[in-house]
């Protein structure tokens, strides 16, 4: 792109040279100014914007932030190419936080891409508000919707309760209407899912999954005694949401019931976190503090992980997609012994299910030329066939219901996990509702909060249920104006 | 490069008895110094073009948002006058008691780093200016932490302050193990600011002994020797000499790292994005989560406020540190 106003610019020059040479200073003078003008001004000016999305009408460009879905994808693409004659050129920026940035920035210099996997029931409806993903509701019939999972077949729509959600001013989703659709479901999951390095539970003699919340803080106990240095539990928790979310809620609704832990982000002090029942789960909660990894409370998402893959830790929380990401750093799936976040014996719900919910997504975006090609891919992709390649390639739970072949696809580890997606509504906590918070309820305020509890050490359960009640306080207010 | 000749032909062409009316050569001079205004005019225009641009609607654009709520991409502002404001310092218990500890870590950092910098790039430079081999390597040497990419020497510095990382192990094995953190210096939250204080005066030392360096080669030699004749010695003539004739560049160094201080977020950004907890978290930061990391929300107002809260006091800060030097110097 650049290639040719470096021509220009380098024509114009000679030209100016050539008029010094000429023997009219004066003019050489002026010219060279202009000139001087010129190149100044032309990176604002000429240079400053770009074409927009893909050129040729037969080429698609898609982004996506998942490494490990590179590979499954461009798989899909050659055999996409094969069946239509459309190119799609895949590209990866990571980690998150860079790749909203790129999002973000591109769509301010209208460089967006025709496709982008986008962070499912958040992410997707934010974009869609800001105009920078399209509505496709009226595309997405039943004949393609119907190829997913039947639990996430309504994922990108803005609901009822989206929209209730989006009503607020300072609502992320703000402008939303009910029933626009911004994206299709592409891969599915949950979080909440301990994993444990086989060969350091073996040597403290953990050979099986633990019943218990108690029975998990013995082994958590056993490996920190037999490795103080490597055997304990690592969490990704400089992302401030992760110890909120992954570990405190699911524990809290196993120790308290759907209904009780609902009534935790209420308004209702005999019932809310700083009531004896937010107490109680808080306490529960910073049982973990002794096992923590030395250090987990600075590193990111992928550092835990990483040190889990490196034996610096024994346990590690992630989710669904984590085993992708410990395959990639050289642990392989059998090395692994996963289950769910168990719930204590003496809790409402001592087994619980993890609910499970499209993790991510696929958009068109809004600066997209070519929405029929796009739309063509993202169902290319939903295809059993095609999804079940994918998720054998990037080691993930596809949204595609994948039937029968769902066990012998995902190998046993993967499907080990999505056993724990079993479960009636009483007993399954799932990470999607958020019917019962404010709206514009903040997570990462919350959380910044419950780290000083654990990993930080720094305040009492009392202490922290009284901060994050007064901060669920106010969005409650600013929910109600 | 042009002007000379043409100025010396204009002379010969005004002078008596050259038989050219006196009217020409002055309408050539006026025309003349009207292009060579011109050229000047157009010279400066890209400059000035891109000030008003880059600078001046930027900053009306950013005072404007400052009342408004908006995510940077919705096709309407919604006005809010001084709600921003009042919502960061006091009003809103999301984001005010955040500004506050955000403040409170900044205030600490304004006070540490230019003290510290000043501490350590003072006497470094004293020792420097009185090497007299290898003066320029080392000073090179010292001037090495300033010209490294910050990002990448960040990303190290993250690698050296963990648990197992270069400092513990260097403290475990000179027998102070004691002193190590188990949890790394960027994961207690007691230890956290201070390092990440330590790392910002560790980047700011080069330019501050440059900046004394050159000042203590200004020095004149006489003043010193008048010192030592009157019976002062190193230490003495270096506290009640050399200290005095520097303070205008003590001032200048501490105004710099001030502002540093005040604005500067970078290196939280990188090492620690606030963490752990809130514990690190600094105002500039604030701004830019406020105005980047919040997935779209309509904080775009929000960032623009506590950037004009944050240039106030800046204003603020070099008034008093112009009113200082006034008295000083």
């Amino acid at each position: 792109m650049h290639i040719p106003f470096t021509e220009r610019c380098a024509e114009s020059s000679d030209v100016s040279r050539g008029t010094t040479g000429s023997g009219r200073p004066r003019r050489a003078r002026l010219a060279a100014v202009g000139v001087v003008t010129v190149l100044a001004l032309a990176p604002v000016a000429a240079c400053g914007g770009s074409s927009g999305s893909s050129g040729g009408g037969k080429t698609l460009d898609m982004w996506t932030f998942k490494q490990s879905h590179l590979a499954g994808l461009k798989a899909a693409a050659a055999a996409f190419k094969k069946q239509t004659g459309i190119t799609v050129n895949i590209e990866v920026y990571g980690p998150d936080d860079a790749y909203t940035t790129k999002v973000q920035a591109a769509a301010k210099t209208h460089d967006l891409p025709d496709v982008l996997e986008v962070h499912s029931d958040g992410e997707d409806l934010v974009l869609g508000s800001a105009g920078i993903s399209k509505d496709i509701s009226s595309d997405v019939g039943s004949d393609w919707s119907g190829l997913y999972q039947s639990s996430v077949q309504q994922s990108g729509t803005v609901t009822a309760e989206k929209y209730k959600e989006s009503l607020p001013t300072d609502s992320t989703s703000h402008g939303v209407k009910q029933g626009q659709r911004f994206s299709v479901p592409f891969t599915s999951g949950t979080f909440g899912i301990v994993m444990g390095n086989k060969k350091a539970l073996a040597a403290a003699g953990i050979t099986k999954a633990p019943a218990t919340y108690e029975e998990w803080l013995q082994d958590l106990k056993a490996t920190k005694a037999k490795d103080p240095v490597n055997g304990g539990l690592s969490l990704g928790l400089k992302v401030k949401s992760t110890g909120l979310t992954w570990a405190f809620q699911p524990l809290a609704f196993a120790e308290l019931g759907k209904d009780d832990y609902h009534a935790l982000f209420s308004q209702d002090p005999a019932k809310d976190l700083a009531s004896p029942n937010g107490v109680k789960a808080l306490n529960l909660y910073s049982e973990l503090q002794p096992y923590w990894m030395p250090g987990t409370q600075s590193l990111d998402i992928d550092g835990a992980d990483q040190a889990f893959a490196q034996g610096k830790s024994a346990w590690d929380i992630g989710g669904t997609f984590t085993l992708a990401f410990l395959q990639q750093n050289g642990m392989q799936p059998d090395d692994v012994l996963a289950f769910g976040i168990p719930g204590p014996a003496g809790g409402a719900v001592p087994k619980p299910a993890l609910g499970p919910l499209a993790l991510t997504g696929l958009a068109v975006t809004s600066t997209s030329t070519h929405q029929a090609d796009a739309e063509k891919w993202m169902k290319f992709l939903a295809q059993p066939s095609v999804a079940s390649q994918f998720a054998k390639a990037a080691t993930e739970v596809s949204s595609t219901e994948l039937g029968a072949d769902a066990a012998t696809v995902m190998g046993p580890t993967l499907y080990a996990m999505t056993k724990t997606f079993a479960g009636t509504p009483e007993n399954t906590y799932d990470p999607s509702d958020n019917s019962f918070r404010p709206a514009g309820y903040d997570q990462d305020s919350m959380s910044d909060i419950i780290a000083d509890l654990t990993p930080l050490h720094q305040k009492s359960a009392a202490q922290t249920g009284k901060d994050m009640e007064k901060l669920n306080n106010s969005f409650w207010k600013n929910a109600q104006k | 490069m042009t002007t000379t000749p043409r100025t010396a032909t204009t002379a010969v062409a005004g002078r008596p008895g050259t038989g050219r009316p006196a009217a020409q050569p002055a309408t050539r001079t006026a025309r003349r110094r009207g292009h060579e205004a011109l050229s000047g005019y157009l010279f400066v225009a890209p400059a000035v073009v891109l000030f008003a641009v880059m600078g001046l609607y930027t900053v009306g654009y950013g005072l404007v948002l400052s009342f408004a709520q908006w995510n940077g991409f919705a096709p309407n502002w919604d006005w809010v006058g001084l709600q921003n404001y009042k919502d960061l310092l006091w009003a809103n218990p999301e984001y005010a008691p955040e500004v506050r500890d955000a403040a409170l870590h900044t205030l600490w950092v304004m006070i540490a780093v230019p003290l510290l910098t000043v501490a350590v790039s003072f006497p470094l430079a004293v020792l420097l200016n009185s090497a007299r081999r290898m003066q320029p390597l080392l000073r090179s040497i010292y001037f090495v932490p300033y010209v490294t990419s910050g990002i990448a020497v960040f990303f190290a510095w993250q690698y050296i302050l963990q648990p197992d990382g270069a400092i513990n192990v260097l403290l475990k094995s000179v027998g102070l193990g004691s002193l190590s953190q188990p949890q790394g210096w960027l994961g207690n939250p007691h230890t956290a600011l201070p390092t990440m204080i330590a790392v910002t005066v560790w980047g700011a030392v080069p330019v501050g002994m440059l900046m004394y360096l050159t000042g203590l080669q200004s020095v004149d030699r006489s003043v010193l020797e008048a010192a030592q004749l009157d019976g002062a010695g190193w230490w003495r003539t270096n506290a009640s000499v050399v200290w005095p004739l520097v303070r205008p560049i003590t001032s200048i160094v501490v105004l710099l790292n001030l502002r540093d201080s005040l604005q500067g977020f970078q290196t939280f950004l990188v090492m620690t994005n606030g963490g752990p907890g809130n514990h690190t978290n600094v105002l500039g930061l604030e701004a830019y989560r406020l105005a980047f990391l919040k997935q779209l929300a309509p904080t775009l107002g929000l960032a623009s406020a506590l950037g004009w809260l944050l240039f106030a006091a800046a204003l603020v800060l070099a008034l008093i540190n112009l009113r200082v030097l006034r008295s000083r110097t």
